[in-house]
C-alpha cells in the first residue's frame, strides 16, 4: 500500500510541468534567500497566489521548492558579502566570510552548499519517518489537547521574542482576535462586522499574512530614502567557481558535525515558533563547544560553515513534520504552507497522512527532489546573484508591492482582500516600529480558528473545564506553555537570582507528571529519566552550595 | 502626573480598544443551539488582551518617561530619528507614506483603471517618487514596470486563468 502511494505520488511530481515549476521555484528561492532583507517566508508567501490554479500536489511542490531554495540562498550573500541573506544564515557569515576574504570563496561556498544538501536530505529522511509516528501520537489528542497545543505554540513563539515577551504575547492574542472577525465557524453568527459586508466575510488570512509580513517588511527596507537607492549589497561581489570536490572532502571529514547540526535543526523546526534563525546559531554554538579548537571559530574554518548550513536546511523538515502530523505550523513559513494546503481544501491533521497519502508523499518527494535541484542550480544561480546585487532596493520594493496588488486579488477574486492587504500592511508596519514581533501575531491568525473550533468541540462534549488540566496531553502542553512563558525572565535573571537555580529542576519534575499519567511503558520511562535529570541538576547545584556564580550563562551568539 | 512614554500610551489605546470590542460582544446574536456561545471566544481573547495590556501599562509606567520614546522597534540605536515637528516627521517617513498613499490610490482607482493599467501606473510612480525623476531613471522605471507588471498580469490572466479587474475606462481584457 505504501509503495503504491509512493509510486502514485512520484508520478504526480515527476511530470515535466511540475519538475519545471520546481526548478523555477528552487531558482527563485535561491535568489530570494540571497537578497538581504528578503526573507524565505516572504518568498513563499509571494509564491502562493501563483499556485491557486494548480493541482494541490503541483502547487505544494512548487512552494516546497521555493522553501528549499530559500534556505540555501542565504549562504551566497553571507559568504560573498558578509551580509546574511536571511536570518537563518547569520552564523554562516561568522566563518564563511573570513574564508572568502582569505581567498577561498569557492571552497566556502562549496562547503555551504554541500552542508545544506546533507542537512536537507537528513531532515527529509526524518520527515518521512517521523511524520507518520507523530501523527499516530496526534491521534491520541482530543479537543482539550489541541486547544492547549495552540496555547503552547503561541506562548513559545512569544517567549522567543526575548525581552519583548509581553509584546509578543499581545501580538499573538491580537492575531487570535483578528480571526474572530466575521461569521464564526461553529454556529455562523456575525461578530465584529459593524454592519460592513466586507467585515462580515472576515479577513482572508493569506491577505493578512502578506500584508503583515511582506508589505510591512518592504516598507521597512525602503524607510531610509538614501539606503533605498543603494544596490542590495554595496560590497562588490566577485564571480567565483564552487569547488565541489574539495568541499565534499571537507564535509565528509566532519560528518559528526553535519549529523549533530541537522538533528538540532530538525528538533528546532519541530518546536512551534522556533525556526532557522535560532537553529543556525544554536548549531554553531554547539559545534564550537564540541570542538578541540574553539578559538579557531570565527577565523574562517569549515566547521563554522558546516554547522549553521546543515542545521538551517534541516529546520523546515522539522517544521513540516509538526505541520503534516498535527496540523500545527512550526513557524511563519510553515504557516504559509498551511495556508496553501487549506486553499487546496486539504486540512492537515493526524489523519492527514492516512487519508491523503498521495498528497503527503508528494510533499515528501518534492522535498527530496528540491534538495537535489538546489545542489545542481547553486552554481548557475551564483551568476544571477551577482546581477541581482546590482538591483536597487526601492525598485524591488515597488515591483513586489505591484505584485501583491495583483496576486492577492487572485485569492478569492474580491477587491476587499486588497484592502485587507493595505490595512494589515499598515498595521504590521506600525507594530514593527513599535517593537511588536509579528511572528506570534501571524501564528495567532493561523491558529485562531483551530483553537476556537477545538474549544467548541470540547464544550460540546462537556461544559466541565477540568479536562484542560487533568488530561495528560493537555496538562503536558499547559506545563510547557507556562515554563516557556517564564523562560525569557529566567534567561534574564540567570546568575542573578536564587530562584533561577530551581527553574530547570522544577520544569523537569512538572513535565514528568503528565508523562506518568499517559501510561504504557515508554512514556513513564521517559518521565523517570526526566525526573532523574532534574534531580541531578538539583544535586549538582546543592553540591556547589547554591552559588549563583557556579552556573555559567548561556551565550549562543559568540561567533563573528 | 508626568508625561507618559510611548509604550504607556499604546497600552492605554489597547485597553480602550478592548473595552469597545468587549462592549460590542454584547450585540453578537446567541443562537439556541451549540454549547459555546459565539461571543465566548472573543471575550476570552479580549480578557487575555486586557490583562496583558494592564501588565504592559504597569511595565511602561515603571520604566517611566526617562527613555522618552520607550522601546524601539526596528530602528537601531545609532539611526537618527525624525526631526522635531510635523514636517520633520513627514520627511522621515516619506517613503512608507508614499507607498501606502499610492497603494491606496491604486485600490481606489482599481474599478476605473483595472489591474494592468493601475498596476503599471502604481509601480512606475512609486519607483519615480523613491528613485527620482531623471530621464534615464524614468526610462528604466517604465521598462521595469512594463516587464514586471505586464508579465505578472499575463501569467495570471493567460497562464492561471484568473480574471483580474479590467477597469471601466481601459477595458483591457
Amino acid at each position: 500500500m505504501i509503495i503504491e502511494n509512493v509510486m502514485a505520488a512520484f508520478a504526480e511530481i515527476t511530470t515535466i510541468k511540475t519538475l519545471l515549476l520546481m526548478l523555477v521555484g528552487v531558482a527563485g528561492g535561491l535568489i530570494a534567500g540571497a537578497i538581504p532583507g528578503f526573507t524565505i517566508a516572504m518568498a513563499v508567501v509571494l509564491t502562493l497566489p501563483f499556485t491557486f490554479g494548480m493541482p494541490p500536489a503541483q502547487g505544494l511542490a512548487t512552494m516546497v521548492s521555493v522553501l528549499v531554495g530559500g534556505l540555501s540562498g542565504g549562504l551566497m550573500a553571507g559568504i560573498l558579502t558578509g551580509i546574511p541573506g536571511t536570518p537563518s544564515s547569520v552564523a554562516t557569515t561568522f566563518d564563511g566570510f573570513p574564508m572568502a576574504r582569505r581567498g577561498q570563496p569557492g571552497l566556502a561556498l562549496g562547503i555551504g552548499v554541500w552542508s545544506s544538501f546533507c542537512g536537507g536530505i537528513i531532515s527529509a529522511i526524518l520527515l518521512v519517518t517521523l511524520s507518520p509516528q507523530l501523527a499516530r501520537v496526534g491521534l491520541e489528542f482530543n479537543p482539550w489537547d489541541y486547544f492547549m497545543l495552540v496555547v503552547f505554540a503561541l506562548t513559545i513563539t512569544a517567549s522567543l521574542s526575548g525581552r519583548h515577551l509581553i509584546k509578543g504575547l499581545i501580538a499573538g492574542v491580537v492575531g487570535l482576535l483578528v480571526r474572530t472577525v466575521g461569521e464564526d465557524e461553529a454556529v455562523g453568527m456575525a461578530r465584529f462586522d459593524f454592519g460592513s459586508e466586507a467585515l462580515l466575510s472576515g479577513f482572508d488570512f493569506i491577505a493578512v499574512l502578506i500584508g503583515l509580513f511582506a508589505f510591512s517588511q518592504l516598507l521597512r527596507d525602503v524607510r531610509d530614502p538614501v539606503a533605498a537607492r543603494k544596490s542590495l549589497t554595496e560590497k562588490g561581489t566577485v564571480q567565483v567557481r564552487i569547488e565541489h570536490r574539495a568541499a565534499i572532502r571537507e564535509v565528509v571529514k566532519r560528518w559528526t558535525i553535519v549529523l549533530r547540526s541537522s538533528l538540532i535543526g530538525v528538533f528546532t523546526g519541530i518546536l512551534p515558533g522556533a525556526g532557522g534563525s535560532i537553529a543556525n546559531i544554536l548549531a554553531y554554538d554547539q559545534a564550537k563547544k564540541a570542538s578541540r579548537h574553539p578559538e579557531e571559530f570565527g577565523t574562517g574554518i569549515p566547521d563554522g560553515i558546516i554547522a549553521p548550513e546543515s542545521s538551517n536546511n534541516a529546520v523546515e523538515g522539522g517544521a513540516l513534520i509538526t505541520l503534516m502530523a498535527l496540523g500545527i505550523p512550526g513557524d511563519v513559513t510553515a504557516a504559509v504552507m498551511l495556508g496553501a494546503l487549506l486553499i487546496h481544501d486539504v486540512i492537515p491533521s493526524p489523519t492527514f497522512i492516512a487519508e491523503e497519502p498521495v498528497l503527503a508523499y508528494s510533499i515528501f518527494i518534492s522535498f527530496f527532489l528540491a534538495t537535489f535541484m538546489m545542489l545542481g542550480l547553486q552554481s548557475f544561480m551564483l551568476r544571477i546573484f551577482v546581477l541581482v546585487t546590482k538591483v536597487r532596493m526601492y525598485m524591488l520594493a515597488a515591483i513586489i508591492l505591484g505584485f501583491c496588488g495583483i496576486g492577492v486579488f487572485a485569492i478569492n477574486n474580491v477587491e476587499s482582500d486588497l484592502w485587507t492587504l493595505l490595512w494589515f500592511g499598515i498595521l504590521g508596519f506600525i507594530m514593527r516600529q513599535l517593537g511588536f514581533p509579528l511572528a506570534p501575531m501571524i501564528l495567532g491568525v493561523v491558529l485562531g480558528n483551530i483553537a476556537e473550533l477545538n474549544l467548541a468541540r470540547a464544550m460540546a462534549i462537556t461544559t466541565d473545564i477540568s479536562p484542560f488540566f487533568t488530561r495528560p496531553w493537555s496538562l503536558f502542553f499547559l506545563i510547557i506553555a507556562v515554563f516557556s512563558a517564564i523562560f525569557p525572565i529566567y534567561q534574564a535573571q540567570m546568575g542573578k537570582r536564587k530562584w533561577t537555580l530551581f527553574y530547570m529542576p522544577a520544569a523537569c519534575f512538572a513535565v514528568s507528571i503528565p508523562l506518568f499519567m499517559m501510561g504504557g511503558i515508554p512514556r513513564p520511562i521517559i518521565a523517570a529519566i526526566v525526573i532523574a535529570t532534574g534531580a541531578y541538576i538539583l544535586w549538582r547545584r546543592a553540591r556547589n552550595g547554591w552559588r549563583l556564580d557556579a552556573e555559567p550563562g548561556q551565550n549562543y551568539a559568540e561567533g563573528g | 502626573m508626568g508625561r507618559l512614554n510611548r509604550d504607556a500610551v499604546i497600552a492605554i489605546v489597547l485597553l480602550m480598544a478592548c473595552g469597545i470590542l468587549f462592549w460590542s460582544t454584547f450585540s453578537i446574536r446567541v443562537p439556541d443551539y451549540g454549547q459555546l456561545k459565539p461571543s465566548t471566544w472573543p471575550r476570552v481573547i479580549l480578557a487575555a488582551l486586557s490583562f496583558l495590556s494592564v501588565l504592559y501599562l504597569v511595565q511602561s509606567i515603571r520604566r517611566g518617561v526617562a527613555d522618552g520614546t520607550a522601546e524601539t522597534g526596528d530602528k537601531s540605536d545609532d539611526e537618527p530619528g525624525p526631526a522635531p515637528g510635523l514636517v520633520g516627521w513627514l520627511v522621515y517617513w516619506r517613503n512608507p507614506i508614499w507607498c501606502f498613499g499610492l497603494f491606496f490610490v491604486y485600490l481606489a482607482t482599481l474599478p476605473l483603471l483595472g489591474s494592468l493599467i493601475g498596476g503599471l501606473a502604481f509601480v512606475f510612480t512609486l519607483m519615480g517618487v523613491m528613485g527620482g525623476w531623471a530621464p534615464r531613471n524614468m526610462a528604466l522605471h517604465a521598462l521595469l514596470a512594463l516587464i514586471t507588471v505586464g508579465g505578472m498580469w499575463s501569467i495570471f490572466t493567460f497562464g492561471l486563468g484568473v480574471l483580474l479587474p479590467p477597469g471601466e475606462i481601459f477595458s483591457v481584457y
